[in-house]
Order: structure tokens, then C-alpha cells, then sequence
């Protein structure tokens, strides 16, 4: 095998080839704004190439990456957030002009790397880096908050410990497998001839739960809101979606090649109801924003995971729908967030700072509702149409215990999500003070595509979904 | 070949808590010295020579040698003889002179030819690591690359914030 027929999907080439002008340019003369346009330029050429490849197509059982539908729509979620994620830190980054911060478009490049790999690879071995490439360049990130450097310094460690545990327990379960099955493509671990029977079940359970710390379901969740809170609002919204898609796309391409173990069916169905109540319970009394944000993503999660264990004819859509439905709306309300918080005093952290928000600035605050209306699962929104597929799928191979914790949860969800519109609309104490806020034209950009989406996805989902449906 | 590497595999064990008990960083090198040669010892024993050697010269040699680099420069500017000569008492080096004489010994008696040891017919060579990682493997090696950098540049971050806010 040479080099010149070494199977490679593009994205990945593209943003490796970024990185290295980024760091070039570096090398030459340090500027923020020239490293945030050069990793924009490289996320959209990678969005633009998300199909493409280069090499031969390995046959059979050989290669390390793969590419197919589920694949193209999953890395064109991961390359799409992590372009606005780029763009709702541009300011923050381009503020601080005395001491140029260049290693964070940078970090942000690599991390979109290990979360790129992580989808299209076939193989534990991409699997494995690209998951540690995300975790290493999310601890730089998180440490990133220059106003509460120790509070970002503690919550980097925190996610590093963590994050080390978890890749030790799912690096264990890999070996374990590798020792039933001998090859390094993913596949679900069987019990084989000369082995004990009981390996291959812990091998999957490890596995699992190496899968399920990252994913931050409920047995595993402590770590999720304190890192989000301490991290800047932009690195909060990577943690939330482009980690967490890259970790359930191989979570969907590992477990959904062969049927689960029937013993585990049941470990599952008490992970989904623990994770759907749990995060729905946590976000109730939450006073910080952001962490209501960290328990409603593990609520999501709990979703997600309920329409994964209904196999049907249905369940490709509406994975489809609901990971769009989530990641738009949850960085529609970090856009806005990022957007609005500065001009809050004192920095928009809690809730009830955001009182009035409609009475001075309408079309933030409209926005907001909405995409709190879709991940609530409102109409207007594209969320309603999701949480309808989850629930179609589920009514469909009668999971009657699940549904009846996603009705539970979404009822709470109704509880905490209408708050914060409540909260919003209610009039100023004092009459309005005209903070001096800026023009920002990139984020109120992003708000408005971000809306454009949720909107017109809900009310023309299938236009909008056909083309990404999976074959 | 079960017991001797049970016994390789156990030492790394007890090598590994007493890593993390112990109070004196020094004290803890010492024992990580020995979890690591005992890891080499299981990787030999299976057959993956090579790797061993990278285990030893690499983490036990080269990385311990940073350690203790890095542990007397902190250390610099205080009364350096009193202070070593605390550190490197019988109590200290007695435990992790024991653990490493046991796997020299298991060593030597693996080597015989009367200890019943089946070493394994072809055992993986240097070649054979080479022709993996930069043939079949080479995307990995590059993706590797990617992670260390990834690392480098999270560390130097994180660094130089401390030193600035200072």
C-alpha cells in the first residue's frame, strides 16, 4: 500500500491542511483576526467537501474510514456548528487586542478534527484519537475565560480527570474486544470459542460506558454543567453539540451494525428514563443559564437515545430531524446568548439578569423564545417535529416505559424553558437604562440563519430534511 | 506462561497504588520506574519484544530522566544535601528494590529452558512495527501527530496564563 492510494475522506485532509496554514502564519506574525478567517475559510471549504475523498475505496473489511450518507450528514453538522461557534467568538477574541489569543482559532480547528475523524471513522484506532484530539484541545478551550481565569482553570481540570477516566474505561473495553474478535473494525463483541462468556458482555458494557460518559447520560452527567458554566459561552455550545454528535454518530454506526445483546436492553431502558428525568430535574431549579442549558442538552440526549432503541422504517428520519432540530436550536440560544450577555450587567450569567430583554432588545428576545419554543417542541419550531418522530418511533415498537418518560420530561421541559421566555417579557424595574450595546453584525447574521432554519424546517420539514435523509 | 505473567501483571499493580500513596514525589518516581518495567516484562512475555524495549528506554528511561530533571530544578536554591539525603534512605528504595529484584528474578527464569515458558514462535520484530505504522497505519501516525500538537498547545495555553497572572 502506498501512500497515493491510502484511503482518505476530504474534510479531514482539508482541515489538517488548515491547521498547518494556521500555524505558518503563526509562525510568521501573530494576528487573531487573519487565524479566525483562515480557520471560517477551511471549515466551509471542509462543509463544501464532505463527500468527496481521496484514494480508492477499500474493499471489505480493510479501511480505516468510511464514508456514506450518515456520514456526510453528521460531519456536515459538526463542520456547520463548528463554523458558527467560530463566528459567536469572533468578538470576544478580536476585543482583547493586547494579547493576541491565536491558539484558540487553532484549538478550535483541532478539536473539529478529532470530532471530523471520529465520524467518519470504520476502526477503533481513528475512533480513539480523534476522540483524544477532542478532549485535549476542549481542555485548552475551556481554560479560555479571561475574565475567570481560575474558574476556567478548574473546570479544564475537572473535564481532563473525567474525560481520562472515561477514555481509560472505553480503551479497556476496546482491548477487550480486540481480544474476542481480533480485528479492529467496529463491530459489537460476540462471545467466542475459548474465552470466557461473560467477556464480551463486559467488553460491550465497557465500551458503553465510555460512550456514555462523553455523552454525559445520567449515571455519568456530574462533569457536564460545572464545565459548561465555567467554560466561555462559544467552547459551552462545542461541548454541548459538535463533541456530543461526533460521539453519537459512532455511537450509531458501532451498536447499530448488530443487534444489542438482549441483557443490555434492559440496562438501556433504565439509562434513557434515568437520563431523561435526571436532566429534566436538575434543569428545574437551576438559577444559571447556562447550566439549565448543560441539563436540558443530557435531557436531549435522552431523546436521541429513545428513538436509537426503536428500530424501524422510521428511525433513520427521525434521528435525522432531531439531531438537526437540537443542534440549531441549541446554538441559536448560545448566538443569542453570546450576543446579549456583555450588555447585561453584570455578565448575563443568571437567569433573572435577563429581565426585559423584550423591552429592549425585541428581535433578540423573539428569537430566544424561539428557539426555546423548539427545544421545548412547540410548533413553530423544528423541535416539535422532532420530539413527533421520537414519539412516532416509539409508539411504533411499544416502548410504553419511554414514552411515558419523554412525556414526563417534556412537561418539565415546558416548565424551565417557558420561565426564561417569562422572565424576558416581564417589564423593567427601572425604566430602561440605554446600555451602550454595539452593532454586531456576525452574530445578529447567525441568529437570523439560525432562526431562518428552526422556522422553515418547521413548517416545511420535508423540504428541507429529504435531501439529508440517509439511504 | 499464566503465572509469570500474573505475577509481572500483579506487580504493576502494586507498583501503581503505591505510586499514588506515596507523599514524596521522589519516593513515587521510584515505584513508577518499576510499574513500568513490570508492564514492559508482560508485553515481553507476549511475545512483543519490541514494544518492551519502547516501554523501557522510553518511559522508564527517557521520561523519568525528565522527571527528576524537572523535580530538582523546583527544587533548586534550598539545602539540596540534607533534603536528598531524606529522600534516598533504605525505607524509601527498599519497597521498589524489592519489587524489581521479583521481576529480574522472573525474568532470568523465564529465560531458562527448563521453566516451561512457550515463547512465541515469530515474535514481533521492529520491522514488523515499522511496516504496520507506516504502511497500513500511516493515517494514524499523522492523526497521532495532530494529537500531540493538540496537547502542546493546551499545555503552553494553560501555562503561560499562570506565569502571566502571577
Amino acid at each position: 500500500m502506498t501512500l497515493h492510494d491510502t484511503f482518505l475522506p476530504s474534510p479531514l485532509l482539508v482541515l489538517s491542511a488548515g491547521i498547518m496554514l494556521m500555524l505558518a502564519g503563526m509562525a510568521w506574525r501573530r494576528s487573531v483576526v487573519r487565524g479566525l478567517s483562515i480557520g471560517l475559510v477551511t471549515e466551509l471549504v471542509a462543509l463544501g467537501m464532505v463527500t468527496h475523498h481521496t484514494g480508492t475505496v477499500p474493499d471489505g473489511s480493510m479501511g480505516l474510514f468510511i464514508q456514506d450518507h450518515w456520514t456526510a450528514f453528521t460531519a456536515m453538522l459538526v463542520l456547520f456548528s463548528s463554523a458558527c461557534i467560530l463566528l459567536m467568538s469572533w468578538r470576544d477574541l478580536t476585543d482583547d487586542g493586547a494579547r493576541p489569543a491565536e491558539e484558540y482559532p487553532l484549538l478550535l480547528l483541532l478539536g473539529t478534527l478529532g470530532a471530523t475523524a471520529m465520524v467518519f471513522s470504520a476502526s477503533y484506532v481513528p475512533f480513539f484519537l480523534g476522540l483524544e484530539i477532542v478532549g485535549i484541545s476542549l481542555m485548552g478551550l475551556v481554560a479560555f475565560n479571561h475574565r475567570h481565569f481560575m474558574r476556567g482553570c478548574e473546570a479544564a481540570m475537572k473535564y481532563l480527570i473525567l474525560s481520562g477516566l472515561s477514555s481509560a474505561v472505553l480503551l479497556f473495553g476496546m482491548g477487550l474486544a480486540y481480544a474476542l474478535t481480533g480485528s479492529l473494525r467496529f463491530a459489537p463483541p460476540i462471545p467466542a470459542d475459548g474465552m470466557p462468556p461473560a467477556m464480551a458482555m463486559v467488553a460491550t458494557v465497557m465500551i458503553l460506558v465510555g460512550m456514555f460518559f462523553k455523552l454525559s447520560v445520567v449515571p455519568f452527567h456530574m462533569w457536564l454543567p460545572d464545565v459548561m458554566e465555567g467554560a466561555p459561552l462559544p467552547v459551552a455550545a462545542f461541548i454541548a453539540v459538535v463533541s456530543k454528535i461526533a460521539i453519537f454518530s459512532t455511537f450509531v454506526r458501532y451498536f447499530g451494525t448488530g443487534s444489542l445483546p438482549p441483557a443490555l436492553n434492559g440496562m438501556l431502558y433504565a439509562v434513557i428514563i434515568l437520563t431523561i428525568l435526571g436532566g429534566n430535574l436538575l434543569a428545574l431549579r437551576q438559577s444559571s443559564l447556562t447550566r439549565l442549558m448543560a441539563c436540558s442538552s443530557i435531557a436531549h440526549v435522552g431523546y436521541l437515545l429513545i428513538a436509537f432503541l426503536s428500530p424501524g422504517p422510521l428511525q433513520p428520519g427521525v434521528i435525522t430531524v432531531y439531531l438537526v432540530a437540537y443542534t440549531v436550536s441549541t446554538l441559536g440560544v448560545f448566538a443569542v446568548m453570546c450576543a446579549c450577555s456583555p450588555s447585561l450587567s453584570p455578565n448575563g450569567a443568571a437567569i433573572t439578569q435577563w429581565g426585559g430583554l423584550f423591552f429592549t432588545r425585541p428581535f433578540m428576545a423573539t428569537a430566544m423564545s424561539l428557539m426555546l419554543l423548539s427545544l421545548a417542541g412547540i410548533p413553530p419550531g423544528i423541535g416539535f417535529f422532532a420530539k413527533f418522530g421520537v414519539a412516532a418511533t416509539g409508539v411504533a415498537r411499544q416502548r410504553d416505559l419511554l414514552l411515558g418518560a419523554l412525556v414526563t420530561g417534556s412537561i418539565m421541559g415546558l416548565y424551565y424553558y417557558l420561565n426564561i421566555i417569562r422572565v424576558m417579557m416581564k417589564a423593567p424595574a427601572t425604566p430602561a437604562t440605554k446600555t451602550a450595546w454595539r452593532m454586531e453584525p456576525e452574530l445578529t447574521t447567525l441568529v437570523i440563519v439560525l432562526t431562518m432554519i428552526v422556522v422553515i424546517g418547521g413548517l416545511f420539514p420535508a423540504r428541507i430534511i429529504h435531501p439529508f435523509l440517509p439511504g | 506462561m499464566h503465572a509469570l505473567a500474573l505475577l509481572s501483571a500483579g506487580i504493576a499493580f502494586v507498583g501503581a497504588i503505591m505510586v499514588i500513596t506515596r507523599r514524596v514525589a521522589v519516593h513515587a518516581v521510584l515505584y513508577l520506574v518499576v510499574t513500568l518495567l513490570a508492564v514492559a516484562m508482560v508485553l515481553a512475555l507476549l511475545g512483543a519484544a519490541f514494544a518492551a524495549m519502547l516501554e523501557i528506554i522510553i518511559y522508564a528511561g527517557a521520561i523519568m530522566v525528565l522527571f527528576v530533571f524537572v523535580v530538582m530544578m523546583l527544587n533548586s536554591g534550598q539545602p539540596d544535601a540534607a533534603r536528598e539525603g531524606e529522600w534516598l534512605r533504605p525505607r524509601a528504595w527498599a519497597g521498589p528494590g524489592v519489587l524489581a529484584g521479583l521481576l529480574c528474578g522472573e525474568l532470568l527464569y523465564a529465560a531458562t529452558p527448563f521453566s516451561g515458558h512457550a515463547w512465541p514462535l515469530a515474535p514481533l520484530t521492529a520491522r514488523d512495527v515499522g511496516l504496520g505504522l507506516f504502511g497500513h497505519y500511516v493515517l494514524m501516525v499523522e492523526l497521532a501527530s495532530f494529537l500531540l500538537l493538540a496537547g502542546l498547545i493546551s499545555a503552553l495555553h494553560i501555562g503561560r496564563n499562570r506565569v502571566e497572572d502571577r
